[in-house]
């Protein structure tokens, strides 16, 4: 309440009503930090200063008068690193002038060197010096009686709250004995002196919330602006160093308490709202803010380029990015037509631009095809020069084309040629977006080194924001991204301890409720379910299923469907992969629909289908092969090999099957390598003319020799993995093998590590041949 | 029941009285203006009392012996305002006036100062600073007392107050309860307390002291929290019981009609108000407010002379003036005067809303705009400002933005049907017509003002070819208009009539429709069309004439809801 009558003073519509404070038009107000970086100046000018010392001091100015205003302490402290012997001197000034009389602050003022006299000095009428201190000697010349006394005062409590406290050596003796001489004593010192006392004892807790101590009282501008403009770089860049929401909550409205005019602490409540998704409160601020504008801006009254029909716009289109951020697909576009007829309206071009950014992103929300518009915006963006806009354009549209079966060198083409424009205008943010991009779309054709290669750059590139607050790496949706492809390549490899070690990384830096957060709880999910399905603890991954379609429906029902086929119960998972098949190309995920179909051709088998598999598998070849899929290629290879043995064509099994070893030793993971060599051991056996349970009947020993390297070789990628199942089927083919070779005391120790397997596991055995 | 408890309490008017006497001195003796002036308003409005039936002023103990003449002198520097001076001399006195005025005094004075602060300030950096520097000290010298029990009525009040200006709310609603026990009488105590009761929960939870003067703050109490049927039946029960002559209790009465938009009877009881306390300056804002909405010029004008006769520097004078230039259209005037009543009491919330209302007038919107937001700032519950905000955006052609607006001012007020047609008009431009629709049914159903609701929703089901409900809804709207008897501008009967009748005509029902054709002739924009229509119709009967009247039978049935309200129920209606 009483906020409201203070700010009608400082109110720019009441001008010609009420005494404006600011009613001389200075900016500068005279403070007791002010007054110390004068006597501060004075010093330098008058004393003798040794060089290096000087040159120190003067590196030390422009940011004393250009930055907050600093406790008494920590300007001394600053000085006093620079050149001990000032600091002590201006010590001695203030000391003068805060335990002497008000007629010493007069002084100190008429004494100091008036930039109109002083030619040959630094403080000369123009230099930044004499201009910081023509302003100081204007605003205190312009205080009235009563405020040169308040200053007065203000110093006195600047400078003996510094020494109140800290130490109590030398110049608390200095103070003791001028204490009569003390303008503030009143008859009655002894009785206030015990009530001030008793009022610092905290006597409620609500009551210290309202205390007047340095850092809940009342900023000045520039301290709040600094405030400001740092908690939001950080929310933007490192949300962890910024203060935690409810913490940075209670300061701005501390700072609209006693400011409430302060627009941009709304802007910043938006946003830290939107941290902890409060759709209500980051609404009303964000509205707030903008009608906190439109009257800042009021100065050009017009609905022009300048007026506040410009940040009408821009409120609207906030007000849309603020639902779509919500999800609130129907009101977001609402609220971006209004923007873009207001735009329209008033012939703004380059709010038009950031709507179609908007518009076409909403659209790709909604998943729907943008492709028209993305291409629009982009040429738009392009003529109107507006880099930013056109690059992230364009990465929309690679992200489109990767996902439609956009030939790959022209999307790294554009990728290139886009990162050339961000560096030349040191994007900073988008050259993170385009690492990322390029990490992720290596890993979708399957080429796992490149991607780590380019996850790599991406951490270890030093970032190309200012580093002044401390923040090295930023947590922005590309790192997100990277962190999340590491974690999954590492995985892939079997290494969960660097696994583990990622995740955890990736838990501090994005907690739980920040907005990527989902990004690596997915990861997270998806790797352990891979696991225990590798293991063979179907129980286990069951329940992860849940929390996978939580977060990510399509990828939940597949991950049902796989742990429902594992389980045999496979019409429930045929249904579930109908379902998905449908859904997945009508949405033109190609990724999912060539995996539902392996899985699919899957399900065939263990209905001994194994021709129905076929034209499944060639189906899912041929789409993988169009959009330049490597690795789900090979899969698919893999796959074909397998049903081609089941048909009993082995050597064509085996020439399908060369095709696709290479690339899956080079790129995939332990598990599909191990499988392929498996898969390659028992075609060398059925070309070899081997066939179990009958003894020395082996045609080719040769062949039959090679097989059992390559199935010591996929034993040991098994045993990686811990993974017992398959680990028991290459045993007891082992065991098979050196009895028919006649190396019996082989067969022996391999049937007796598938015994104690095949006991570990209790589950029976299916039969060998039914797996890939 | 509850009625003759009532009144058993008012049986005693004598007794009241009594009360009411001793305390007026109590509180003039004490500088505690507000409340004198309160219970001397009540008092005066209860028959005199026979001389010996007087109170006797209360007895002087040995400590006020003492102070007399301490406190004489401090209450005279008191009463011009030389509160440092006054409290200076009290210092040391121990009677409990003494220290009562002292500390009053103390508190006073650093208000004094803060306000003069605020002007002589050093710059932005105070700004937020100036603040009441002796409330601090005030609260630990007091809590000391308190917790000695050492504080009586008046003083505990004093106590709640500082800790109501250290934002201090929740202590403050118990010692403000504490001091009502201690001293009911004191209706500044009540007063304060009912700033802090923000909802019937909280009201309910308080435990209060079982006097008559309750019934005077449960009455107040909801009036503030919009339960204007609880209040007018509190006022009217004290009315009864003996009040009847009171200005304040009828001012309240009046302000409460005001609430609810019944604006005959607020009128009335003004003008009742006015010639029984002629001079008075409070609540005037708010009767001119109802002039204005009547558009009741040379009333106004009357008012606004009058009261600038009595006081011109008063905020209720500056809104009157404004509002007076408003009804006239001099915006810019009646902006500078609203800005003068904000000058005078910066809390004055009304003024900000109404400064708003004229900037938008003055198609300042972005004046407009901080004018509200001030107002919504000064009370975040003031619909009227952000339905006022919501009409600047609209103006400035952005509906959804408005939406969230209205939505603001629909939650505060959800059985205002301004709103809910303001948010129906809106969605209706979003194109987002099952919203519209939903908004004007419910601004009908709950009882539309300005009866525009049914007929946006006709045209908006017309607009949709959904001619059947389009149909009902002209006919309820004929129905509404000419059931509240008066003639609005704005009405549009003549289309409702005109669309009825092609509506009757195209399903064949040709008897309602000549009469609807009729009764279009009657209106001079649609006199053409209906003479068009009742030849047609003639046409096609006697084309029918020939087959039989059975074929029109089943017609006639099988019809849609429109036949629930008989056509025929038009000729009741006089336009």
């Amino acid at each position: 309440m009483a906020s409201v009558h203070e700010s009608l003073y400082f109110n720019p519509m009441m001008t010609n009503g009420v005494v404006h404070a600011n009613v001389f038009g200075i900016k500068d107000w005279v403070t007791p930090y002010k007054i110390s970086v004068l006597a501060l100046l004075y010093e330098m000018t008058a004393s003798k200063i040794t060089l290096p010392e000087r040159r120190r001091l003067n590196k030390l100015i422009l940011p004393l008068q250009q930055g907050p205003d600093l406790t008494l302490g920590q300007f001394l402290k600053t000085v006093e690193e620079c050149c001990p012997q000032t600091a002590y001197a201006v010590k001695l000034r203030l000391h003068e002038m805060a335990d002497g009389e008000l007629k010493d602050m007069e002084y100190f003022f008429s004494t100091l060197p008036t930039p109109f006299t002083a030619f040959d000095t630094e403080a000369y009428k123009t230099s930044v010096v004499g201009l910081f201190m023509r302003h100081m000697l204007l605003a205190y010349n312009k205080l009235s009686f009563s405020q040169v006394y308040k200053l007065y005062k203000s110093l006195q409590h600047y400078y003996h709250s510094h020494y109140a406290k800290p130490m109590d050596g030398q110049v608390p003796a200095l103070v003791a004995d001028d204490s009569e001489m003390d303008l503030t004593s009143i008859e009655d010192t002894v009785g206030d002196r015990v009530d001030k006392e008793e009022l610092d004892t905290p006597l409620h807790e609500s009551e210290l919330q309202s205390d007047n101590t340095p850092s809940r009282g009342p900023l000045s501008q520039k301290q709040a602006e600094y405030f400001l403009a740092r908690q939001a770089y950080l929310l933007k860049n490192d949300e962890n160093k910024a203060l935690k929401p409810a913490a940075l909550q209670e300061e701005l409205n501390n700072m609209l308490k006693f400011n409430p005019d302060f627009a941009e602490a709304h802007y910043l409540n938006y946003l830290n709202s939107m941290r902890v998704q409060d759709i209500f409160l980051s609404a009303h601020s964000l509205l707030h803010y903008f009608d906190r504008l439109i009257l800042s801006g009021n100065d050009g009254k017009s609905n022009g380029d300048e007026g506040y029909g410009r940040s009408l716009r821009y409120a609207a289109l906030n007000l849309a990015s603020l639902h779509c951020r919500f999800g609130h697909y129907q009101q977001a576009d609402l609220a971006l037509q209004e923007a873009i007829r207001i735009a329209q309206e008033s012939n703004d071009h380059v709010c038009l631009q950031h709507c179609l950014s908007w518009l076409y992103t909403l659209e790709q929300m909604k998943g729907s095809d943008s492709t028209v518009l993305t291409e629009d915006s982009v040429k738009m963006a392009a003529h109107f020069c507006l880099p930013y806009l056109a690059s992230l354009g364009i990465q929309s549209l690679v992200q489109q084309g990767a996902t439609q079966g956009k030939t790959a060198h022209k999307l790294m083409d554009a990728l290139k040629d886009t990162d050339i424009l961000h560096w030349k205008h040191s994007l900073s943010e988008l050259i993170e977006i385009s690492l990322a991009q390029t990490t992720s779309i290596w890993r979708m054709y399957g080429k796992s080194t490149m991607s780590l290669q380019q996850a790599q750059l991406l951490l270890n590139m030093s970032s190309l924001e200012p580093v002044n607050f401390g923040v090295q790496q930023n947590n922005t949706e590309g790192f997100a991204v990277v962190l999340c492809h590491l974690a999954e390549l590492h995985a892939e490899q079997g290494l969960y301890g660097v696994v583990s070690e990622i995740i955890l990384h990736l838990k501090e830096q994005f907690p739980p409720h920040t907005q990527h957060a989902k990004l690596w709880m997915l990861c997270d999910l998806k790797i352990q379910f891979e696991r225990h399905m590798n293991e063979g603890k179907y129980h286990l991954a069951e329940p992860l299923v849940t929390a996978i379609a939580a977060l990510n429906q399509t990828e939940g029902l597949y991950r049902k469907a796989q742990v429902l086929k594992a389980l045999n119960r496979n019409t429930e998972a045929y249904h579930i992969l109908q379902q998905l098949q449908a859904r997945c190309e009508k949405a033109k995920c190609t990724e999912m629909v060539i995996r539902v179909m392996l899985s699919t051709a899957e399900l065939h088998w263990e209905s001994s289908g194994f021709s129905t598999a076929l034209p499944v598998l060639l189906q899912a070849l041929a789409l993988a092969r169009q959009h330049h899929l490597q690795s789900l290629a090979s899969e698919t290879i893999l796959h074909l090999a397998f049903t081609q043995l089941m048909l009993g064509v082995p050597e064509q099994a085996l020439n399908v099957l060369h095709e696709a070893i290479e690339p899956i030793l080079a790129h995939r993971a332990v598990m599909d390598k191990g499988r392929a060599m498996l898969l390659a051991a028992r075609c060398q056996m059925a070309v070899a003319g081997f066939k179990p349970n009958r003894q020395g009947q082996a045609a080719d020993l040769r062949l039959a020799a090679s097989a059992l390297d390559t199935l010591n070789e996929a034993a040991a990628y098994f045993s990686q993995l811990n993974c017992k199942e398959r680990l028991r089927d290459v045993h007891y083919l082992q065991a098979q093998l050196h009895r028919s070779l006649g190396q019996i005391l082989e067969s022996n120790k391999s049937a007796m590590l598938f015994r104690l397997l095949d006991q570990e596991l209790q589950s029976p055995a299916p039969p060998v041949s039914m797996r890939l | 029941m509850k009625m003759a408890a009532l009144c058993s309490e008012f049986v005693d008017l004598v007794q009241i009285k009594k009360q009411l006497i001793s305390v007026i001195s109590l509180c003039k003796e004490r500088g505690l203006l507000h409340s004198a002036k309160w219970a001397s308003e009540l008092a005066f409005a209860l028959e005199p009392l026979p001389k010996d039936e007087l109170p006797p002023t209360s007895p002087l103990t040995e400590e006020d012996a003492q102070d007399l003449d301490a406190l004489t002198l401090a209450k005279s520097y008191f009463d011009l305002k030389e509160y440092d001076r006054a409290a200076y001399f009290l210092k040391g006195c121990r009677s409990q006036k003494a220290y009562f005025l002292y500390m009053y005094s103390r508190y006073l004075s650093g208000e004094k100062k803060k306000d003069d602060e605020t002007v002589d300030s050093l710059g932005p950096l105070e700004k937020g600073q100036v603040r009441n520097e002796a409330l601090r000290e005030l609260r630990v010298e007091l809590s000391k007392k308190h917790t000695a029990g050492e504080l009586d009525g008046f003083t505990l009040y004093l106590y709640g107050v500082v800790l109501r200006k250290l934002d201090l709310p929740k202590e403050a609603v118990d010692v403000f309860v504490e001091g009502i026990h201690a001293l009911p009488l004191h209706w500044g105590a009540w007063l304060e307390l009912s700033n802090l009761v923000t909802n019937i929960e909280m009201l309910k939870s308080l435990s209060l002291p079982d006097c008559w003067i309750k019934d005077f703050f449960m009455a107040h109490m909801y009036t503030e929290l919009q339960m204007i049927k609880e209040a007018l039946q509190k006022y009217q029960n004290l009315i009864e019981a003996g009040f009847s002559k009171s200005t304040y209790i009828i001012s309240q009465i009046a302000v409460a009609y005001h609430n609810i938009r019944d604006i005959d009877q607020a009128l009335a009881l003004f003008n009742e108000l006015r010639e029984q306390d002629p001079y008075r300056i409070d609540n005037m804002d708010t009767f001119s407010n109802l002039l204005y909405v009547k558009s009741m010029k040379p009333e106004l004008s009357y008012l606004a002379h009058n009261l600038v006769e009595i006081d011109k520097y008063r905020v209720e004078t500056c809104c009157v003036i404004g509002n007076y230039y408003s009804l006239r259209s001099q915006h810019e005037k009646a902006a500078l005067y609203f800005q003068r009543a904000l000058k005078l009491n910066p809390r004055c919330l009304g003024a900000w809303t109404l400064m708003g209302h004229e900037y938008m007038e003055m198609k300042n919107t972005s004046a407009a705009i901080q004018a509200y937001r001030h107002a919504i700032e000064v009370n975040k519950r003031d619909y009227r400002a952000w339905y006022g905000l919501g009409q600047t955006y609209e103006i400035l052609k952005m509906p959804f933005y408005c939406l969230y607006y209205y939505r603001k001012a629909h939650q505060l007020r959800p059985n205002d049907s301004r709103m809910l047609v303001a948010l129906g008009e809106s969605y209706e431009k979003l194109s987002q017509q099952a919203e519209a629709k939903k908004c004007y049914w419910r601004a009908y159903s709950v009882g539309d003002v300005e009866k525009m609701a049914l007929l946006k929703l006709a045209k908006l089901h017309e607009q949709l070819n959904e001619s059947d409900d389009a149909a009902q809804c002209y006919m309820l709207y004929i129905q509404d208009i000419f059931s509240c008897g008066e003639q609005l501008e704005h009405a549009e009967v003549s289309t409702a009539l005109r669309y009825l009748g092609q509506y009757y005509f195209k399903n064949k029902l040709y008897d309602e429709a000549s009469l609807c054709a009729q009764r279009c002739c009657d209106y001079n924009d649609a006199r053409e069309e209906g003479k068009a229509l009742l030849r047609q119709i003639s046409q096609v009967r006697d084309q029918i004439e020939t087959p039989s009247a059975d074929l029109f039978a089943p017609l006639s049935n099988n019809n849609t809801p429109v036949r629930r309200v008989s056509p025929l129920n038009l000729i009741s209606f006089t336009p």
